[in-house]
């Protein structure tokens, strides 16, 4: 299109004959513009057409897409023979995902530049005013349809007929409650069923104590933890180690002598005694502010930090909160030995374990 | 720095005659440690002057650990005391520590230690591997204790997959999923993995340094150990193959590089293409 | 047989004919090639966010052809080596096959997580942007509305997704979403079990987020989407003031072609943005974490960076837990407040602004200009308050990183938090508002005086002054009359002129000076002859 806006008498205001042969194109796109409130008021080339800048910037607009296919073509044969199955170390597998998203990228900002070249650079430049028309609508149009609204509310005659306003609602509360019942009902579930937030899998089973066990199932003698060390321990039941007993996991720890004897003093403050065995002690593991394992145990300091929120436990004190959101004390297992040497649970956690909720006794 | 840091620190401060807050919990703490280390110094007191005790008692110590001893007296008798014995407020008994312990914190540069802080840092080591043996030495042939097998390739056998899970079960709470280390309470850290050698972490393991658990061979036996040795350099060694790794530091570093290079990158690109051209 | 001569030239005519026979649509598609948009960079922060959904809706219907939503356990057997033979979740096992088993997968979940992350920054950034220039006004505060309810929304999309892979990031991330829900009073634990069918983790929440995922969370933010733009059409973009530019019009392009174009070419490059980092930056390693398992976490764990602020909030409350003595003892857990109330009292803050600032001010009118900041500096001021809670929180979610790599005491961090966060937003609030009677008072000045020139004059008394260039004629005490226009005011000898720089260029100005001044009514300003180029002074010599 070769067209020239005319600056003087501004063009486009007054109503054109578009089937006229001798208007432009340029003039009936103008007649459509006015017709939709528009007045292009700035319409001018950038280059000029067949200049040299105009050569440079279709070259460079070329340059773009055929970049484009040259990664995209690039980004076809690695992802057909480039070696990508995994191997360990840094071997040519790993490049295959950055090499993938560096074609891809270059290809698909080789269009977009491209694309935004041409229009930016080699389309006209063009300033158009619009109106808004806000505030148009008429108050003439506002009372027909409010009064059309109104009308039909009253051939209804709701407001005559109470009785079939109330049977209606009567009638359709139900099947909104019909609507909601299957989703409710079917996704209800008792959170006290089985007594299950008040219990863990070291509650006995027919009489018989629950053992510590390892990730591995094995049961665990006092011997196998060093002192100021500590261990993850599950109960021993079928499936104890796993997420069907998210709450189970407990930390069975082995306090130096020192800090047993002051933990054994506060477990006794406490109405505890008799919860540890020797000098090893068991806290769940499972933080009373979030769930997450609170598990970073500090063996000098005997703290045990949660990693999640940094809530901090003192062990040698009942497990109390010492630092941080948490504002119950971590539960305590009371363990024991048994005849074969083993560490069993005396006892189910006396306190639920976990983070904390509403009607918790 | 805060208030409350570890005994040690504690103690100190308390030598320098410098007011620590602390919590009454930690004092009766204090108080207990306090008791147990007077008693030990007096005990370490009476064998160091009960006349000819140790002399005769001891076995003569070997050359190795002969060399050792003189390395101890240059450089650790400050904090750890005559024959190891320890001070109060400085530095533990290092008797029955072991080898393990020694060749830790000696040749990770943790020990000598600068200066007191909430945790000793690996330095630059100051000791050659071969007088960190002799120190071992002379720690061992005082009082025993944990010992890390020979050589230096302690992950020759060890399995991945096994290593793996009992790398998250008991490592990555303070290491990081990564080995990349965290935080730990009040300035503690649980360091990087990424420069510990085989033998490091195995001694680390062994002998439960700093606020570290002790995972003896009784708990972690010597295979599983190779395992997570095994895990531990697969992770250092094993390239990333999603491409640049934002240092693996989880989310908050994501985070970062969305707003640093996509927000960015995208503005500018926006004020661009909105330009005057 | 005589083959009838088909003529290529009248054929898209022909059809097109035949088309509006039909349907109509001359008319109304003219109204839509002539739509008028107004142009301006800050324009174009919410494309970012949509083409990023764009994004995420492709590479997330890949996903879905590989990602196995139940979580029955099975034994991994993939390629990835250090986690063969480990029991997990078939929702996790068959993200690792994506990451490592699927050609190419890899790339296709770290584009879905970047371009997620994405979408959410961008939604940010042009949620700031309308705060910042008062576009949320009449009329339109029902998008305002909409907008606040997309980032929700987009949280909620994010969060599900980020729980989907089964990993133990997702798994402790999740874990922390039931005890949140626990901690609500009365219903607490009844909502939990029944979202999980159960005790955590039960056996069907990651089919039951799948589906909330992939269909649920993606129709309703399509929906709203699609009523923010058509709101967006119908009552025409804003506009920055300017010459010619009133509250009744708008002045821009119109849509075809120029507009559109650079939609086209803009959605291509946020597109490659995000294939760039999908391939450069690895996202979230999975296999590093290995399957979630009660009883593992991993130091610093954190969420993606827009649920950040929650979890800061969370570690910045004190131990107050809420007992009530009645019958058996009934609690409110401490977590309650920074997770449940604390995000409750933000949607409503956000949903509720324009309507309580509209009341504020008793302003009711209708406003298509957009204000510059410092010409509102209360509204400024609440926006820096307001950013700097959010900053505080987001940086706390992280403190633990922060303490680790920068060796401060993670007590120490905390604290920091929590002090910061009651301080620093006044203070914020403070010094943005000062800034903004500032930044007033110097626009002021240069409509009054003019533009600084930079020339010192000794006055024969003895004073030095500085002289100012006047932007119109003056009266007699060097004063000029001029309206302040909402706009920008030139402050520069080179930018006389109301629409921008003169001097063209990005980054460093091109050597031919614009043609003319464009702020109407004043006389041209003579660009310098020549302009030297500021250098070391060396390659003068």
């Amino acid at each position: 299109m070769s067209t020239q806006t005319g600056q003087s008498t501004r063009p486009g205001q007054e109503p054109i004959d578009v089937n006229d042969p001798q208007v432009s194109r340029f003039d009936i796109v103008r007649e459509g513009a006015r017709r939709d409130d528009i007045e292009i008021v700035h319409y001018e080339h950038q280059v000029a057409p067949g200049s040299k800048a105009e050569r440079r910037l279709v070259r460079t607009v070329a340059g773009f897409f055929l970049l484009t296919g040259l990664a995209a073509t690039a980004f076809l044969v690695i992802y057909i023979w480039w070696p990508w199955e995994y191997q360990p170390g840094r071997g040519g597998d790993k490049l295959f995902t950055p090499l993938l998203g560096v074609t891809l990228g270059v290809a698909l900002l080789g269009i977009g530049f491209g694309i935004l070249t041409w229009g930016k650079k080699l389309l006209p430049k063009e300033v158009s005013i619009q109106d808004r028309h806000e505030g148009a609508v008429s108050t003439e149009d506002r009372t027909i349809t409010g009064q059309t609204m109104l009308y039909m509310a009253d051939e209804l005659g709701v407001r005559r007929r109470p009785l079939l306003g109330m049977s209606l609602l009567a009638g359709l509360v139900p099947v909104g409650a019909v609507a909601a019942a299957p989703l409710v009902g079917g996704l209800i579930s008792d959170p006290h069923k089985n007594n299950q937030m008040m219990t863990t899998g070291f509650s006995p089973q027919e009489g018989q104590k629950i053992r510590l066990v390892r990730e591995d199932g094995r049961p665990i003698r006092p011997a196998d933890i060093s002192a100021g060390g500590q261990i993850t321990v599950f109960p021993g039941v079928e499936h104890g180690v796993s997420n069907r007993y998210a709450d189970s996991p407990t930390l069975l720890i082995h306090l130096r002598d020192a800090d047993a004897e002051d933990s054994r003093r506060n477990n006794e403050r406490e109405g505890h005694g008799g919860y540890m065995w020797g000098n090893y002690a068991a806290f769940s593991k499972i933080c009373t502010h979030a769930g997450c394992p609170a598990s970073l145990y500090e063996q000098q300091t005997n703290r045990l930090l949660c990693p999640c929120h940094q809530s901090q436990f003192l062990i040698t004190d009942n497990a109390k909160p010492i630092f941080g959101p948490a504002s119950r004390r971590l539960p305590q297992l009371p363990i024991e030995v048994d005849a074969e040497g083993y560490f069993v649970a005396k006892s189910d956690y006396t306190e639920p374990v976990g983070p904390d909720f509403w009607e918790r006794p | 720095m805060t208030s409350d840091n570890d005994r040690r620190r504690g103690l100190l401060a308390r030598l320098r005659g410098r007011p620590v807050a602390r919590s009454r919990g930690r004092r009766r703490l204090g108080a207990a440690v306090r008791l147990v280390a007077a008693l030990m110094l007096a005990g370490g007191a009476y064998t160091v002057l009960a006349p000819g005790a140790s002399a005769q008692e001891n076995p003569p110590l070997s050359g190795a650990a002969a060399d050792g001893k003189a390395l101890f007296d240059v450089s650790c008798v400050t904090c750890h005391g005559r024959n190891a014995q320890g001070v109060e407020g400085r530095g533990p008994s290092l008797i029955g520590v072991g080898a393990a312990s020694v060749e830790f914190q000696v040749s990770t540069g943790r020990m000598p230690m600068a200066r007191q802080e909430a945790q000793a840092q690996r330095k630059p080591e100051v000791f050659s591997p071969d007088e960190v043996d002799q120190l071992a030495a002379y720690i061992q042939e005082l009082g025993g204790g944990p010992v890390v097998p020979a050589g230096d390739n302690l992950h020759a056998d060890g399995n991945v997959a096994i290593g793996g899970e009992l790398y998250r079960i008991n490592c990555s709470q303070c290491h990081a999923f990564s080995g990349g280390g965290g935080a730990l309470s009040s300035g503690k850290y649980a360091p990087s993995l990424k420069p510990a050698t085989d033998r490091q972490i195995y001694a680390a393991m062994l002998s439960g340094p700093q606020n570290m658990p002790v995972f003896g061979d009784n708990q972690i036996t010597p295979e599983q150990k190779a395992d997570i040795i095994a895990y531990i350099q697969t992770l250092n060694t094993d390239g990333d193959p999603g491409g640049f790794n934002l240092g693996r530091y989880g989310p908050s570093t994501e985070g970062v590089a969305i707003f640093l290079v996509g927000i960015v990158a995208l503005v500018f690109a926006s004020l661009w293409i909105a330009g005057k051209s | 047989m005589k083959r009838r001569k088909f003529d290529m030239a009248a054929a898209p005519g022909n059809s097109a004919r035949a088309i509006d026979d039909r349907f109509q649509v001359a008319t109304p598609l003219r109204r839509l090639l002539n739509k008028v948009f107004p142009d301006h960079w800050s324009f174009l922060l919410g494309e970012i966010a949509l083409f990023s959904f764009v994004v995420l809706l492709l590479t997330g219907v890949f996903l879905t052809f590989f990602f196995e939503p139940t979580m029955t356990e099975v034994i991994y057997n993939g390629s990835y080596a250090p986690l063969r033979g480990t029991p997990m979740s078939a929702a996790y096992a068959s993200s690792l096959d994506i990451s490592f088993d699927v050609r190419g997968g890899l790339i296709m979940r770290q584009m879905h997580h970047w371009s997620a992350l994405l979408f959410m920054a961008a939604i940010v950034v042009h949620m700031l942007r309308i705060f910042f220039t008062g576009a949320f006004r009449k009329p339109r505060e029902t998008n305002w509305i909409i907008g606040s309810l997309l980032f929700w929304v987009g949280f909620l999309a994010g969060f599900t997704g980020y729980s989907l892979p089964d990993d133990g990031l997702s798994g402790t991330g999740l874990r922390i979403a039931s005890a949140i829900m626990l901690s609500i009073p009365v219903i607490g634990s009844w909502l939990t079990s029944s979202i999980f069918d159960g005790e955590f983790p039960g056996t069907i929440i990651i089919s039951r987020f799948f589906i909330a995922h992939v269909l649920l969370i993606p129709a309703l933010l399509v929906a709203l989407i699609s009523v923010h733009l058509g709101l967006v059409f119908k009552q025409k973009h804003t506009q920055w003031p300017g010459p010619g530019r009133t509250n009744g019009n708008v002045v821009g392009e119109r849509m075809f072609p120029r507009y559109a174009i650079k939609q086209g070419g803009f959605f291509m490059v946020v597109f490659g943005v995000i294939a760039l980092m999908g391939g450069l930056f690895q996202i979230n390693p999975i296999w590093l974490f290995g399957p979630y398992e009660a009883w593992v976490v991993s130091a610093a764990s954190q969420p993606d960076w827009y649920v950040m602020f929650l979890d800061g909030s969370t570690r910045l409350m004190p131990d107050w837990q809420i007992d009530i003595p009645i019958g058996d003892g009934y609690v409110i857990p401490p977590l309650f407040w920074p997770t449940v109330v604390l995000p409750g009292i933000l949607v409503m803050l956000s949903l509720f602004y324009p309507f309580m600032e509209a009341r504020y001010l008793k302003d009711y009118r209708s406003h298509n200009l957009l204000q510059r900041p410092r010409d509102v500096p209360f509204r400024t001021a609440l926006g820096a308050m307001a950013v700097t809670f959010y900053l505080i929180l987001t940086l706390t979610g992280a403190n633990d990183v922060i303490a680790d790599k920068f060796h401060i005491s993670l007590n120490a961090m905390t604290w920091a938090g929590r002090i910061g966060l009651l301080i620093l937003p006044p203070l914020a609030y403070y010094v943005t508002y000062r800034i903004c009677l500032g930044l007033q008072q110097h626009d002021r000045e240069v409509l009054a005086h003019g533009v600084e020139t930079g020339i010192i004059k000794r006055l024969p008394d003895g004073r030095f002054v500085e002289v100012h260039q006047p932007l119109s004629a003056p009266d007699e005490h060097g004063h000029t009359e001029l309206e302040y226009a909402g706009w920008v005011v030139p402050k520069k000898m080179n930018r006389l002129g109301a629409l921008g720089p003169a001097i063209r260029g990005f980054f460093y100005p091109i050597e031919k000076p614009a043609e003319a001044p464009v702020s109407p009514g004043h006389p041209p300003v003579e660009p310098r002859p020549e302009r030297e180029e500021i250098g070391s002074g060396e390659t003068r010599r």
